[in-house]
């Protein structure tokens, strides 16, 4: 099971969704991407991009203002 | 730390909240919310200090009837439309400082503070050839009956449409 980290400080909505969209379509079944961002839009919207097509998703405020959104392929 | 102010809250909640502040703001002022007018003014109050003549432009006589008092009574810089802007920056950075969610935010690379300055631009020029931004020409222009909001909403479309593609194409 891989982990990857995917950069996303800086920017704002939708780039973090797009990128995590084409990053999660390299990883395996059960691989996780952990996309870190300090836009509380983005994790709302990662969120609500992978309830709607069934991956699990954790959304956790790592410091102020600053979010890490965990997803895994299902 | 106030929880209700952690989560984005749904558009809807935000549409009603912003609708009603409108009409108290109608109400109160005389006029509905606007953003640019005040960005306006203040560039054009720099050229003035600079030496050119801004307001002999063709342009103010046109928004005479808007800026007319305030550049009669030179307060370019501090007016009713400053005030209101002031009050959005103070309100987002209150919202945010509750929420314990503020920081200082920096651009990631040359690439997006070069499209950031080109947008600023483009979204400026646009707010005068359209007399005002989503605020005041499409916000405040579809319930004051305005046909040009209607005309605003559909080329804010298109330019959104176009907007993703130059953002897909270059910025992800």
């Amino acid at each position: 099971m891989e982990v990857r980290d995917l950069d996303c400080l800086y920017e704002p909505c939708p780039i973090p969704l797009i990128k995590a969209i084409k990053e999660l379509k390299t990883l395996n079944s059960g691989d996780i991407l952990v996309v870190h961002s300090d836009q509380s839009c983005v994790g709302a919207v990662i969120v609500e991009w992978a309830e709607q097509n069934n991956y699990p998703v954790k959304l956790v405020e790592t410091n102020v203002g600053e979010w890490e959104v965990y997803i895994q392929k299902p | 730390m106030m929880q209700w102010l952690k989560k984005p809250w749904p558009y809807w909640i935000g549409g009603v909240l912003l609708g009603l502040l409108n009409v108290v703001l109608l109400a109160l002022t005389g006029s509905a919310w606007q953003v640019t007018g005040g960005f306006l003014l203040w560039g054009a109050g720099v050229l003035e200090l600079l030496g050119f003549r801004p307001f002999e432009w063709e342009f103010f006589k046109i928004y005479d009837y808007k800026f007319g008092e305030i550049i009669l009574h030179h307060n370019i810089f501090i007016n009713k439309y400053t005030i209101l802007n002031i009050g959005v920056v103070a309100g987002s950075l209150a919202a945010t400082l509750l929420a314990s969610q503020f920081r200082l935010k920096k651009a990631k690379n040359i690439r997006q503070a070069m499209f950031a300055l080109l947008g600023g631009i483009m979204m400026g020029y646009g707010a005068r050839l359209t007399g005002g931004c989503n605020i005041g020409s499409f916000f405040s222009g579809i319930p004051s009956f305005s046909l040009h909001a209607w005309v605003f909403w559909i080329f804010v479309i298109l330019g959104a449409w176009a907007g993703v593609n130059v953002l897909k194409r270059f910025l992800v």
